[in-house]
């Protein structure tokens, strides 16, 4: 155990984003129990190997009536008893943020390893009840009382200020959306992958596919669901034992390379005038993903091979394309037109399907994105693999570009 | 999606071939508008053809209303055999037939098919219940290279779980490539089945419904439902699934079953006599607005089998079944092996009863491997993602291969060969080898 350590992505477990744990009527108990039994088969460890735990969680409170979820642990396995525990919360980057105080202990050379799990039951409510409970990611008070759907709204004036600075067409967001959901019929987790849609669906302007938020329409949302990640962290040193044990190679084992994490203020109109000179719209998300790409010594995009952004709206991965520099500020359009956001594209984005294709267990994502991203970068995706993956980039968002966190995960 | 080959050998068997231009025929059937809407999600054009025009119209407006997507025009066309199949066909890379059930019917239209395809064009049928040898017997050389069962689950745009059937004579490079196509395409789970009698997921799946319904005449529909219930690994229960399915689409397939196989379970897939009976009378399931059970306002109604009167639920008594609410307090916290070992172990004669269904499921479908598909993967998949049940893989696993061999002896079946080598040798130690497929969505909690 010695501080300094660089972290390492094992692995981990996704629980299947499509099922509905209310109706197989399970509690959220059972939901954490598969996602690290899950974690500990795949990646062969013993649970008496994990040294401290973190769950990352938006609002059990609301949606299950469940506080105090680290101590959840303690039921998965009687391995678990007594184990350090804790629960993060920054709206939908509450995986990330779990994440980031996991990958600080292993750096500070307290632990060796670390289960982190990000974890949402989201079904258990009304759409309209959750779509309030969501609100509270945003100020409450000033921005989503008595609002329906309050953040499709504020993802909808994300699209209206690149429509006012730079210009925006539908098509390209419904293009995004169609990606999403092609992709997402790759990954057998995602919630989408028998749900009906094509780009002529994502551009249909009928009942069919209603407006929630201005611009915005079911189509262009990524939806709620109920879903675990769990992924466990490693120093150098359980790294380096648990790959040999396996018959791998340090080398083969990706790890953190970089990360980023900034807070805008909470409002949107306060966000959109702080950014009123800047070249980009929300430049704490920029900041987010160069400071990751600095750490992980990547010297721009280039240097990535694939992206596992926050989809939660298509107006929100626009944002990111040109937030992650793949084009100038306000020329994401480019990159879509150019097909450069497919998986065997130029800069592929979500090949699992992302937000809107794969799902948004809220707590769950910024985990589900590190796990895919080190699928990714050891060939382990399966059907959506980007052929050849060395680094891969995450960037997962709280709140209305609120709170963001960017990872480099990647192998040398 | 779990395909064991890498994405780049997927993405170039894609490439392989073009199909953008489907015509499906029968396209006013469940099976035909279902499909064409799905079709619609991957290829630019689908032409819907049905007896008439009208007809061919109706299943658009059901394939929109299936879907919920008024663009599923703006990629299809619809019209008659007369007038347009030589013309749709002649255009079509895939020509998908999904008729009814009826030799003479199919052979009559794949005449005109054959006449007017192109010949590379290929030509997949969705039958359920007809041999795809059979079907092709005689056609051109062509045909039968380019022709196969593809056997979507309804509703299609849902069930993710697909058959693919070869002939004998299919070109495998088409098959391989219906394959990848389905499953990057159109997001299916595609398992190869061989050429028999309801092919493998509707042969080991209503071989337990039917076991259920004949159980449903000695014990009553509402305990027999309940003692195969979703805690024994299955999104609903047998007879509620029966009578979704329709009395007369289950009728279909066990009597194919019974009539043209001789296996060691032959008499569970006999038709109980209650139930020809009381077909006769119109009761053919949910669509008939009665089966075994019945709606009455928010009330729901028992059968009885041997009066064909409907009786409510809460007047039925049932006998103590403490068990089944304890396996299922275990499934709520995800505790699934603990669940299956307090079924396994729980006292008195039902009990026993349900474990012999389980065990007859567990035994059958091992016992059809070779026959059905090439291992038991492809049953298992199919019984997973085509029939929303835990695959008979994933039981064994979660029981244990003790309990499971001790479950198979005490309902009197003989043990398949793959269990008894397991027992004696401990391997394989897993059955199931998906890392990617939550076992636990499979055992629900009541």
């Amino acid at each position: 155990m010695a501080a300094g350590s660089e972290v390492y992505v094992l692995g981990g477990y996704q629980t299947d984003f499509a099922r509905n744990w209310t109706k197989e009527n399970k509690h959220f108990s059972a939901l954490m129990r598969e996602s690290v039994q899950g974690a500990l088969e795949v990646c062969q460890i013993a649970p008496e190997e994990i040294q401290s735990a973190h769950v990352g969680n938006f609002a059990a409170e609301l949606y299950c009536m469940q506080g105090h979820l680290g101590a959840f642990f303690t039921e998965v396995d009687p391995a678990f008893s007594g184990l350090p525990t804790g629960r993060h919360e920054a709206a939908c980057a509450s995986g990330s943020i779990a994440i980031l105080a996991a990958s600080a202990e292993i750096e500070a050379g307290r632990y060796d390893l670390q289960a982190v799990v990000g974890i949402e039951q989201m079904k258990t409510v009304s759409a309209d009840v959750g779509g309030s409970y969501l609100g509270t990611a945003a100020w409450y008070e000033l921005e989503a009382k008595g609002v329906e759907f309050p953040f499709p709204k504020l993802f909808g004036k994300l699209g209206d200020e690149y429509d006012k600075r730079f210009g925006l067409k539908d098509e390209h967001l419904a293009e995004i959306s169609k990606i999403n959901y092609a992709n997402a019929k790759l990954n057998p987790n995602a919630q989408t992958r028998s749900w009906y849609m094509n780009k002529d669906h994502a551009l249909c302007r009928t009942e069919d596919n209603p407006a929630v938020g201005g611009r915005v329409r079911i189509a262009d949302c990524s939806q709620v669901t109920d879903g675990a990640v769990t992924i466990f962290l490693a120093s150098r040193e359980y790294a380096e034992r648990w790959a040999r044990g396996l018959g791998k190679k340090l080398a083969d084992i990706p790890r953190i390379k970089g990360w980023g994490h900034n807070t805008s203020r909470l409002k949107f109109a306060d966000k959109v005038a702080e950014s009123k000179n800047s070249p980009y719209v929300l430049p704490h998300v920029r900041s987010t993903i160069t400071s990751a790409m600095k750490r992980a010594k990547v010297a721009d995009v280039n240097g990535i091979d694939g992206i596992e952004t926050h989809d939660c709206f298509t107006t929100s991965e626009y944002m990111a394309i040109d937030h992650f520099g793949i084009t100038a500020p306000g020329e994401s359009w480019k990159a879509v037109e150019a097909g450069w956001l497919e998986i065997d594209g130029k800069h592929p984005i979500n090949p699992s399907g992302g937000l809107i294709g794969a799902g948004h267990p809220v707590g769950a994502t910024g985990c589900r994105q590190v796990l895919d991203a080190a699928l990714q970068v050891t060939g382990q995706a399966g059907a959506y693999q980007v052929e050849g993956a060395k680094n891969f980039q995450t960037l997962n968002i709280g709140g209305s570009g609120t709170t963001s966190v960017s990872f480099v995960v990647g192998i040398d | 999606m779990t395909t064991s080959k890498t994405a780049a050998q997927l993405r170039q068997i894609l490439a392989s071939r073009k199909l953008e231009r489907v015509v499906v025929l029968g396209a006013n059937g469940t099976m035909g508008y279902g499909s064409a809407a799905l079709f619609t999600t991957a290829v630019p054009e689908v032409i819907l053809l049905a007896r008439t025009k009208a007809k061919a119209d109706e299943g658009l407006a059901a394939a929109i209303k299936q879907v919920r997507s008024p663009t599923v025009a703006l990629r299809t066309k619809t019209g008659d055999y007369e007038n347009d199949l030589a013309r749709a066909v002649a255009g079509a890379d895939l020509i998908f037939e999904a008729l009814t059930e009826d030799m003479a019917l199919k052979q009559e239209i794949f005449d005109k098919v054959e006449a007017a395809r192109r010949p590379d064009s290929i030509v997949a049928t969705v039958t359920s219940g007809l041999s795809i040898n059979a079907l092709c017997e005689g056609r051109s050389e062509s045909f039968r290279k380019h022709f196969l069962g593809l056997h979507f689950f309804n509703p299609p745009n849902v069930i993710v779980g697909t058959e693919l059937i070869a002939g004998r004579d299919t070109d495998p490079a088409i098959v391989e490539f219906i394959d990848v196509f389905s499953q990057i395409r159109l997001g299916r789970e595609m398992v190869r089945a061989f050429d028999t009698p309801a092919f493998a997921g509707n042969r080991v799946g209503f071989k337990v419904m039917n076991e259920v319904a004949q159980l449903a005449g000695e014990i009553g529909p509402l305990l027999a439902d309940k003692l195969v219930g979703p805690y024994t690994g299955r999104a609903m229960t047998p007879l509620a699934t029966l009578d979704l399915v329709g009395w007369d689409i289950h009728r279909a397939i066990v009597d194919n079953v019974y009539a043209n196989t001789k296996d060691e379970a032959h008499a569970t897939n006999k038709l109980p006599d209650y139930m020809a009976k009381l077909m006769e009378q119109g009761v053919l399931g949910n669509k008939s607005g009665r089966g075994f059970f019945k709606k009455d306002g928010k009330k729901r109604l028992v059968l009885d089998p041997a009066t064909g009167d409907y009786k409510p639920e809460a007047e039925i008594a049932l006998p103590e079944l403490g068990y089944i609410a304890e396996v299922a307090a275990l499934h709520r916290d995800g505790r699934y092996k603990e669940g299956m070992q307090v079924f396994l172990n729980a006292k008195g004669e039902y009990a026993k009863i349900a474990r012999k269904v389980i065990a007859g499921y567990v035994a059958y479908a091992f016992n059809r491997v070779g026959e059905v598909t090439e291992s038991i993967d492809g049953i298992d998949r199919i019984m997973g993602l085509g029939f929303n049940a835990a695959p008979p893989s994933v039981l064994v696993d979660t029981i244990g291969i003790q309990g499971t061999v001790a479950m198979i002896e005490e309902a009197g079946l003989a043990v398949p060969a793959a269990l008894a080598e397991t027992l004696r040798t401990g391997k394989p130690v897993r059955f199931f080898n998906h890392p990617r497929i939550n076992i636990g969505r499979f055992f629900v909690a009541e």
